[in-house]
């Protein structure tokens, strides 16, 4: 049994970090999120993975939440707010080249992975932590390097997302979730930022003409 | 029904102090609710200004139950108010009824100008209940995760309001925002996150209420030291970014300044108190955990920065609001570094700042945007003689601009002289002398740019912005909408308190000050036991 809840903490943790990677080398925007979504769908699932072995009924509540917003509802809007950009989608000049950012994304990862074993040195994680935390952590790295290293707004969604997806995981394995009124708030939280910035994306293409964020730099002190 | 019974069990458990921090909550949501339903403008005003009043009522009767009680709770331990919470909440019910009332001829012109529409005009009064609301919510509650949850919810309805505005550099300033400030608060979550894992490792029976803060200095001695620096480091990063701490301040100025003037004033007076509320609430737990030195330092560097930042930017600044947004990274530094101190002197000090702040910055906001109506321009340049134009507002904003440098009598400089020399006392000479350096460079550009735009000669520049406008004929139309009776009352209020705190300092704001040093105390003198004490 143990060896059994072992193999499935590696395959799901490994199955989140490639969904991850699928984001940075891809191009599109259609490809990430179907990135995201293949990411969240994971996610759901470690979580529910997690509830199990926990035995919390408030984890499965967090998996179907899960489930239902990001891999559901989250690319159903971020589809219907893109739907008149077709043209500007695609990012064909990255500020990092897509060679050298899985190279750096590789290299967070390794980071993630010393950074977890030097903080909790002196504390006991059981299993679930011990797979998870280095994962979340990646997560949260890459995210914010896919937010840097792009030119185009959404790219700037797509890496607050998935920084937001390392934070879940992050909280799920280390305490086992939040209390169920907190994750509830935090879920409408992000919601209602994702429906926002959809609405600023669609002003920011008509304004400007373009979803380039290098050229959204007007406002500064000269 | 089921989850019906313990919200009743916890609504019939309040103490009526209790009951009014639900009421007060249910306030500005009802005033929400109502400006949707309402189908003109001056229902929508009307509205918003019995809410923002009602919250201001009900926010001294709790301040009043505070003086009495020293913590009031609601739900259970979900929601609590001591003195700390109170003195962040009383400026948020002010300035939210301050700027109601402003808000009535700032928006009424706007909408005479077509800068906005009658659904936008809604929307606004919508979001500004919804925004009070989201503030409210922060020093009210007790459970850090809804403490959260609030800080990012007024990121996003501020956002709204920054948007109101369709013009380029207002998407660009709320893009900027949100994103910036949504990182910021995910590095916060994991400090959260952090707090609640140490505090749920050291008490095996209950973890319901480990995110809870009362629980959380309760245990501050015995939580794992290593996890509460790491998690002091991310909350101070991704709170600083939030309560506009240099070097994540990026956002501030461009968000600020493009705002809404209502709006501006709300976030510069007391949205930065807020997010500065919750590091602060999180310095405590670190300096029973860990002492004063590692979390104090963090804050004194982080306070010279963004004051010497700030100073720079001001002094080179063109744009008016602009200005006082850099201005308000200044105070939030000064505030950072007072508490970073430590010591009774300096937390009383910050404790004045943050409440002088919140006043002396929402009066040069309406000055400035009264002014800038009138002369169709934010550029400090083309602004002249707004004594000849405009004597009245003239002269209040130079008050504010007084107040704001720290000049005698006014109320910050007594503020600032109290923690500069409780810095003296406690010999932090260098910073002191950095510190020292840099208000007087700030104090320098707010003259320079201030007398110019007070005094010289009107007429050149008025002509410019018409001219810029457009036709005579709107250049008279402009004249006769120039009536701004109704938005010198708020700042006559804002002035008048500007002007008393330099003289005095009355019972109750003393009284809630030393509590609050007490609290600030109470991890690094006493034990835990008294701690238990006190919060059950």
């Amino acid at each position: 049994m143990i060896l059994l809840q072992i193999d499935l903490l590696t395959i799901s943790a490994a199955a989140l970090l490639i969904a991850t990677f699928a984001v940075v080398v891809r191009r599109g925007f259609l490809d990430w999120l179907s990135g995201y979504r293949y990411q969240a769908l994971v996610l759901a699932g470690v979580t529910a993975v997690i509830g199990y072995i926990t035995g919390t009924w408030e984890i499965y509540v967090a998996a179907i939440l899960t489930l239902a917003i990001k891999a559901v509802i989250i690319p159903k809007v971020l589809l219907r707010v893109t739907k008149g950009l077709s043209g500007q989608l695609s990012d064909f000049n990255p500020y990092v080249s897509v060679r050298s950012s899985i190279i750096i994304s590789a290299i967070l990862v390794i980071l993630a992975y010393a950074l977890v074993q030097e903080m909790f040195a002196n504390s006991r994680l059981d299993s679930v932590a011990r797979a998870y935390l280095p994962v979340a952590l990646s997560l949260f790295f890459i995210g914010l390097f896919v937010m840097v290293s792009r030119r185009i707004a959404l790219n700037q969604i797509i890496g607050l997302l998935i920084i937001e997806n390392g934070l879940f995981l992050f909280t799920v394995s280390l305490t086992h979730g939040l209390p169920l009124l907190i994750e509830v708030g935090i879920f409408a939280d992000i919601l209602a930022g994702i429906i926002i910035s959809g609405i600023l994306l669609s002003r920011i293409s008509q304004t400007f003409d373009s979803l380039d964020v290098g050229k959204i730099e007007q406002l500064r002190d000269d | 029904m089921v989850a019906e019974v313990p919200v009743l069990a916890g609504i019939a458990a309040s103490s009526p102090a209790g009951l009014l921090i639900i009421t007060i909550l249910l306030t500005p949501a009802a005033g929400g609710i109502l400006v949707f339903l309402s189908r003109n403008k001056r229902a929508a005003e009307l509205v918003t200004l019995v809410s923002a009043t009602l919250v201001l009522i009900q926010a001294m009767a709790l301040v009043a139950a505070v003086l009495a009680e020293k913590q009031i709770s609601a739900f259970g331990q979900l929601f609590y108010l001591d003195s700390f919470g109170a003195l962040v909440l009383l400026p948020i019910a002010g300035i939210g009824f301050v700027s109601a009332l402003y808000s009535i001829n700032y928006m009424g012109k706007q909408y005479d100008r077509n800068m906005v529409d009658a659904k936008q005009l809604q929307r606004y009064y919508q979001a500004i209940n919804i925004f009070l609301l989201t503030m409210l919510l922060v020093p009210l509650s007790n459970n850090l995760g809804i403490m959260w949850v609030a800080i990012e919810a007024t990121t996003l309805v501020s956002v709204l309001l920054i948007m109101l505005y369709t013009k380029e550099s207002a998407i660009e300033a709320s893009w900027k925002y949100l994103i910036i400030a949504t990182v910021g608060l995910s590095f916060a979550l994991f400090g959260v996150v952090f707090f609640y894992y140490a505090n749920s490792t050291v008490q095996a029976t209950n973890t319901q209420s480990a995110m809870n803060w009362t629980d959380l200095v309760a245990h501050a001695k015995i939580l794992d030291p290593n996890i509460v620096k790491v998690a002091f480091v991310f909350v101070l990063i991704g709170l600083g970014t939030k309560a506009g701490l240099a070097p994540m301040h990026s956002w501030l100025p461009d968000a600020h300044s493009e705002a809404p003037t209502p709006v501006s004033a709300l976030l510069s007076g007391v949205l930065l108190n807020c997010a500065t509320y919750g590091i602060l609430r999180y310095h405590i737990v670190a300096i029973g955990s860990l002492g004063q030195s590692f979390s104090s330092m963090l804050l004194v560097v982080l306070g010279i920065v963004s004051v010497g930042i700030a100073a720079a930017s001001i002094y080179f600044q063109k744009d008016m609001k602009r200005m006082l947004a850099y201005s308000s990274v200044e105070h939030m530094g000064i505030i950072s570094i007072a508490m970073g101190f430590g010591g009774f002197l300096a937390i009383y000090g910050a404790l004045l700042h943050i409440i002088n702040h919140s006043i002396a910055k929402p009066l040069m906001f309406f000055a400035s945007g009264t002014a800038s109506q009138r002369y169709g321009t934010k550029a400090m340049a083309n602004i002249r003689g707004i004594i000849q134009t405009m004597p009245v507002l003239g002269v209040l904003l130079l008050i504010g601009a007084f107040a704001i440098a720290g000049m005698p009598p006014f109320n910050i400089f007594v503020s600032e002289f109290l923690i500069l020399s409780s810095g003296f006392a406690s010999g932090q000479y260098l910073a002191i002398s950095i510190v020292i350096g840099l208000l007087i460079l700030v104090f320098a550009g707010f003259m320079r740019h201030i007398v110019r735009m007070v005094f010289g000669s009107p007429v050149e520049s008025l002509k410019m912005s018409y001219s810029e406008g457009g036709s005579l004929m709107e250049a008279s139309r402009l004249e006769k909408n120039q009536s701004y009776k109704l938005a010198i009352i708020p700042m006559l209020i804002l002035a008048a308190f500007v002007v008393i705190l330099g003289f005095y300092i009355p019972q109750q704001l003393h009284t809630l000050a030393v509590n609050v040093s007490e609290i600030f105390g109470q991890t690094s003198s006493s034990g835990i036991g008294q701690n238990h004490g006190g919060v059950t």
